[in-house]
């Protein structure tokens, strides 16, 4: 990677999101992770003040994304990200709680790239984050721009 | 239309119809009655011109002879003698005739006896004329007729028989009155009776006509009514299934929301239980130091005494928070997969029930062979339904018939099924442990189970299958007693009826 990939994460549960860091952690992931507890604030982040992107143009990004936000539907977010001509390629992780076969599908076909259902059990939790981090590790991310 | 005003129409219905059926029969006694008078009226009438007749036939058989005498007296011929002897002989018959048929009236009588009395003297004073011409004393004769002429008995003959005419020619007036009126008063009665007639059937018509117009009043009611009802019944059964969504909705978003601290709550309790072990290993690891024994392999920990217990402790409350979050997050599975089942649109099919029986006891098989249950299937009748919710019916309570035996019982399990007024009955009974008819209600409630609680299960299964038969718009119930088995009973339409079902999607 020539450029270090932050991973941008949009969870308005503490809780989930110190969990996750955690276990990204643990599977040897350091890039740096920047968190976000609503959509308005995620979304001034990655398109800027003026709404277009251009602000992320040549960051390298990787978004794991909740759904069930306060302010607004990650289903929303994404759609956003996936029309942005600066955003469109960063990869998208969809993580949530929500496993009905509908919503995962209309998430695919926004064009997420990864959809991961939070398991209460947290074996199973903690070992799918890790897994993540280690995909993490090892995908190629394009810088936000063309 | 109330009912007091039904009585009272039908009250003057009746009322009517008795006052028309007395005018007709008043109206034939009359007739009969005034038709009898005329005729006897007019008998009378006849009567009366007999008798006229009859005096006059009389009078003229007194003249004949009278006449015929003077011509014997005068040409002494036989011929009149013949002819007054004829005309002799049928005065006293005429006489007698006239007396019968005249005999009713009084003043007649004492007429008829006047001129009965002239007639004898006038028939008298002939056979003596008649005498003296035969014995050859015409002069006797024509005295005698001068006598006779004298005496008037001719004159007085006739006078009476006026008096008898006019007396009967009054009579013929009075009796042609009598019959007039009479006749004229069955014809007065008759037009009378006719009119009434008339009226009570115009009477009679305006109040059927008045009775189909409240009919016709009702029966448009009737139909508004029905209308609005269906209206009616439209419209609750469109708050219910709203009221059902909503519930559906609201059960998938709690539990939903629901997940989400428990994610938490596990996964810090296992960062805890981490933490938990790390904190005890060092501490483990301190006194192991203190006591100057040798050093620890790694992860291996030594606790002795109270710092064992609390080590313990420590782990016992852990496991308990953590097998109550499994325990949470089943119940919540649970209810989600429910509203799923809920939302879930069905696909009617055609679908040959025995058949589609026997696919599932075959899947069930080895746990049958298991329980050493046998699986009976009778004929079923076939029906229209979504196959994915009648499999998930009948595998639960067959399963549920298999594992419910009792302990040391070899297991019949019986499917039968039957028709009726466009439904089918399926029944599923075994001859298990059965339910207490306290429990029967308690059975399908959600995450309620009954009896010895010796095999695993959430207390999901009936709850599932009543709600999914009745959304496919059939009933569910059970009839069981302890310790003789169990049988359910299922009533579903034969028939798909869609406006009902896919619409609370």
């Amino acid at each position: 990677m020539t450029l270090p990939v932050s991973i941008i994460m949009i969870e308005d549960d503490e809780g989930h999101a110190r969990l996750i860091e955690r276990n990204i952690r643990r599977s040897g992931v350091n890039n740096e992770i920047i968190s976000f507890k609503n959509g308005t604030a995620a979304m001034k982040h990655l398109f800027g003040a003026d709404g277009s992107g251009l602000v992320q143009k040549g960051n390298a990004l990787l978004i794991l994304l909740d759904l069930n936000l306060p302010d607004m539907t990650g289903i929303d977010i994404l759609k956003q990200i996936k029309e942005n001509k600066y955003l469109k390629a960063s990869p998208v992780v969809v993580l949530t709680t929500t496993d009905d076969s509908q919503e995962i599908k209309r998430c695919y076909e926004l064009g997420c790239n990864v959809y991961i259902t939070k398991p209460v059990n947290y074996e199973n939790f903690a070992n799918a984050i890790r897994q993540l981090g280690l995909f993490f590790s090892v995908i190629q991310v394009p810088p936000a721009a063309s | 239309m109330t009912a007091e005003g039904q009585r009272r129409r039908a009250f003057w219905q009746i009322l009517l119809f008795s006052v028309g059926l007395l005018v007709l029969t008043a109206i034939s006694a009359g007739s009969v009655y005034l038709v009898n008078k005329a005729r006897e009226d007019n008998k009378w009438v006849v009567h009366t011109i007999e008798a006229e007749n009859q005096i006059n036939a009389l009078l003229l058989e007194v003249r004949r002879a009278e006449s015929s005498a003077r011509g014997f007296l005068l040409t002494q011929g036989s011929d009149f003698q013949s002819d007054h002897e004829k005309a002799v002989a049928s005065i006293i018959p005429a006489l007698d005739k006239l007396t019968r048929q005249i005999g009713d009236n009084p003043a007649q009588r004492e007429s008829i006896e006047k001129l009965s009395a002239a007639i004898e003297l006038r028939l008298d004073q002939f056979s003596r004329e008649m005498n003296f011409v035969k014995q050859g004393q015409p002069g006797n004769a024509t005295a005698l007729v001068r006598e006779a002429a004298a005496g008037n008995t001719t004159t007085t003959i006739s006078n009476l028989t006026n008096a008898m005419i006019r007396e009967e020619e009054r009579l013929f007036r009075i009796r042609t009155a009598n019959s007039d009126r009479s006749q004229t008063f069955a014809a007065s009665l008759t037009g009378i009776g006719s009119g009434l007639v008339v009226l009570l059937a115009v009477i009679s018509v305006w109040l059927v006509r008045r009775s189909a117009l409240a009919r016709d009043e009702a029966e448009a009611r009737l139909r508004d009514a029905n209308v609005n009802l269906e209206a009616t019944v439209d419209e609750r059964t469109a708050d219910l299934r709203e009221a059902n969504d909503e519930i559906q909705r609201f059960a998938y978003i709690v539990s939903h929301d629901l997940r989400s601290p428990l994610v938490n709550i596990m996964g810090f309790t296992s960062e805890l239980e981490e933490l938990g072990g790390d904190i005890f290993r060092r501490i483990g690891g301190l006194t192991h130091e203190a006591a100057g024994a040798p050093p620890l392999a790694a992860g291996e920990i030594a606790l002795e005494g109270p710092d064992q217990q609390l080590s313990v402790d420590f782990a016992e409350a852990l496991g308990f928070i953590k097998s109550s979050i499994a325990k949470m997050d089943r119940l919540i599975s649970a209810i989600l997969n429910l509203t799923r089942e809920g939302r879930r649109e069905f696909q009617p099919e055609k679908i040959d029930t025995r058949a589609f029986v026997e696919t599932i006891v075959s899947t069930l098989a080895h746990q049958a062979a298991e329980a050493q249950a046998e699986i009976h299937i009778e004929p079923l009748p076939d029906i229209v339904s979504d196959r994915l919710a009648l499999e998930q019916i009948f595998s639960n309570l067959i399963d549920n018939g298999i594992k419910y035996l009792k302990n040391g019982v070899p297991g019949a399990i019986r499917i039968r099924g039957r028709t009726k007024l466009g439904y089918a009955i399926f029944e599923i009974s075994d001859n298990g442990r059965g339910i207490d008819p306290r429990d029967h209600q308690r059975i399908f409630d959600l995450f309620r189970r009954a009896g010895t609680q010796d095999k695993p299960g959430q207390g999901i299964g009936l709850a599932h299958v009543r709600a999914l038969v009745r959304r496919l718009g059939g009933t569910m119930s059970v009839s069981s007693e302890l310790n003789t088995g169990s049988t359910f009973t299922i009533t579903l339409p034969i028939n798909w009826n869609a406006s009902n079902r896919n619409a609370d999607k």
